[in-house]
């Protein structure tokens, strides 16, 4: 009871209370709401790759593919096959944990920059099959795929994406904070020297491919059911550079962190659309990423740790950072 | 009982030969100094023990089991480790969280809390119990090399190879890791210690293992191998050769405390 009295378990309630109550103000604008919508799916995404590559240290430029695998395995089971969406996210699902499994495998002697680079060379001949074989992928014109179920209304689309972020972010700070996270944390610091304390590295960063590829995939089934079309430019590098860019903004060793920055980011490219100043109207357009880059940029000079995690840490989570395996096992202690 | 045998090992690197069968066993807990020139294979000799390299040739068999060709993990997890001879802390995780790596890797079933009391006793051992909630980044370089010691002890191995314990560290710290090497040998481990430091190494080996350009030259009680005319050579044809490429001081034969060297 009194662990829930603590200021970031309180504030995490008002954020879910708030997150959950959103939509009785969201639900006269459906557009605002098909944003908001969009960034439980972004937040997902960079979430997930905080846990890849902030938490494990596997710099992969994959993400954005495999959200396309789980999409485009759902879409055409469903057109070919005629699956239910339910049935096809679940294929989706696990067509893309296959392929992280496959990539993990074939990265495991891959570091840093090879270790990009291949990503990024996987996710290009991805998305060129996809624009080439027209008659299975429907190439540019976009791969068509049914709404959740019939008549479901972006309210309840709403709630279907932010259960999938609080299920996806639960599932990740319990590995993150588990034998698991402490794993790939110290094979994140050094390989060879977790190795030899005994760390079956080859087991865990294949283990990590395959959980976030999981993740990643199940969001991309759901959330392009709920778009009603995929596109091979979904997955262009622009967009997982998109994806990298909100993680690092919040804080890549941050789960929270990664999530609030792709949250407001994704919020705010949308609308920097078009801002009014004195009475002006202005069409940023292309700038609002532009400007998106800057903060980039500035966040990688200034502030390595993100500009979101410092805050959410001084704010709230004073110290939870350090709740890991050692505060835990001095709580322990000190109990005793 | 002990038992390490490493049976006429070869290791080699495209055309240099790093060693060139290596031979010698390990009965009990005895404590070895590994000693050598540059270049001499000393940590390629290691690296093929802890499964990092595998050897071209021969084979190495540990408490009745061929262990060269596993990998790392799981020739730790038999009783076989290692510190580095650049430390290797975890250093983004917290000195408790890098003593519960290795306890957490050596029982899969086992939970953190069950470490929590022996990550204390190892941590007020090598007096650190202070610096228990910083992140190793944090850490001297010394403080570093006592906390890879310390991971050592939540492994449990059998036998413990230390690479260049004594480089680099304060005096204070020296001792505690004297203190260390000697408490943990009484509690029944084999210890091969590579150092450079050879007024520290002649002190502690109860035996010493000497390489030169890959081979085992000289293996044997201290005092001996001091006297063995192929290891005066092998350090005094370096100090010959480092004289007349830049010109230092020449150790006199037979005094190989003062004789230095790098890494192989």
């Amino acid at each position: 009871m009194k662990r829930l009295l603590q200021p970031r378990w309180i504030a995490m309630v008002v954020l879910v209370g708030l997150l959950l109550a959103s939509p009785l103000y969201l639900k006269n604008s459906p557009y605002q709401m098909a944003i908001v919508t969009g960034a439980f799916f972004y937040a997902i995404l960079a979430s997930s790759w905080a846990l890849l590559a902030g938490i494990a240290g596997q710099f992969s430029f994959a993400h954005m593919a495999l959200t396309g695998i789980g999409a485009y395995t759902a879409g055409i089971l469903g057109r070919d096959l005629g699956t239910t969406p339910l049935q096809g996210i679940i294929a989706g699902t696990v067509m893309a944990g296959l392929v992280g499994l496959i990539i993990g495998i074939l990265c495991l002697r891959l570091r840093a920059a090879y270790l990009a680079l291949f990503t990024i060379a996987f996710s290009e001949i991805l998305r060129i099959w996809l624009l080439t074989e027209f008659q299975f992928t429907e190439g540019s014109n976009g791969l068509r795929l049914d709404k959740l179920w019939e008549g479901i209304s972006g309210v309840q689309e709403y709630y279907v994406m932010l259960v999938l972020l609080l299920a996806s972010m639960a599932l990740m700070y319990w590995l993150a904070g588990s034998r698991f996270g402490l794993f790939v944390r110290a094979m994140r610091e050094d390989e060879e020297a977790a190795s030899a304390m005994g760390v079956n590295v080859v087991r865990y960063k294949v283990l990590i491919f395959v959980v976030t590829s999981l993740i990643v995939g199940l969001a991309g089934a759901t959330f392009y059911h709920q778009v009603g079309i995929a596109t091979p430019n979904t997955m262009e590098i622009l967009q997982m550079s998109l994806v990298i860019a909100m993680a690092v903004i919040g804080g890549m060793e941050s789960l929270l962190g990664a999530a609030i920055g792709a949250f407001f980011s994704r919020v705010s490219l949308e609308l920097l659309r078009e801002i009014s100043l004195f009475g002006f109207t202005i069409e940023l357009g292309a700038w609002r990423y532009a400007a998106f880059g800057l903060l980039l940029l500035f966040t990688l000079r200034f502030a390595q740790n993100g500009l979101l995690h410092p805050i959410i840490d001084r704010l709230f989570m004073r110290g939870a950072r350090k709740d890991t395996v050692a505060k835990r096992a001095l709580a322990t202690e000190e109990d005793a | 009982m002990i038992e390490l045998q490493v049976r006429d090992v070869y290791k080699s690197f495209g055309g240099i030969q790093a060693l060139n069968g290596v031979s010698f066993e390990i009965q009990g807990n005895q404590l070895i100094g590994l000693i050598g020139p540059n270049g001499a294979g000393k940590t390629t000799l290691t690296n093929v023990l802890d499964g990092v390299f595998r050897p071209t040739g021969g084979q190495v068999w540990f408490n009745g089991e061929r262990i060269d060709g596993l990998p790392p993990y799981e020739i730790a997890r038999r009783g076989l480790g290692r510190t580095f001879q650049v430390t290797r802390a975890f250093r983004r995780m917290t000195v408790l969280e890098n003593m519960f790596v290795p306890a957490m890797a050596l029982h899969p079933t086992a939970r953190q809390r069950d470490f929590h009391k022996k990550a204390w006793e190892v941590l007020e051992f090598l007096t650190m119990e202070h610096l228990a909630r910083e992140y190793a980044r944090s850490l001297s370089g010394g403080q570093q090399k006592l906390l890879e010691l310390g991971r050592l002890l939540m492994l449990d191995p059998d036998i413990i190879i230390l690479d260049e314990p004594f480089a680099g560290v304060h005096p204070k710290l020296m001792e505690t890791i004297y203190e260390y090497i000697q408490v943990v040998h009484e509690q029944g481990k084999a210890f091969i210690i590579i150092s450079h430091d050879m007024e520290s190494i002649f002190t502690l080996s109860q035996r010493l293992l000497v390489l030169n350009f890959g081979e085992l030259i000289a293996d044997g009680d201290p005092s001996t191998v001091k006297a063995d005319p192929a290891v005066i050579e092998a350090y005094l044809g370096e100090e010959e050769e480092e004289e007349e490429a830049g010109g230092i001081v020449i150790i006199e034969a037979g005094d190989l405390e003062g004789a230095e060297g790098t890494d192989a």
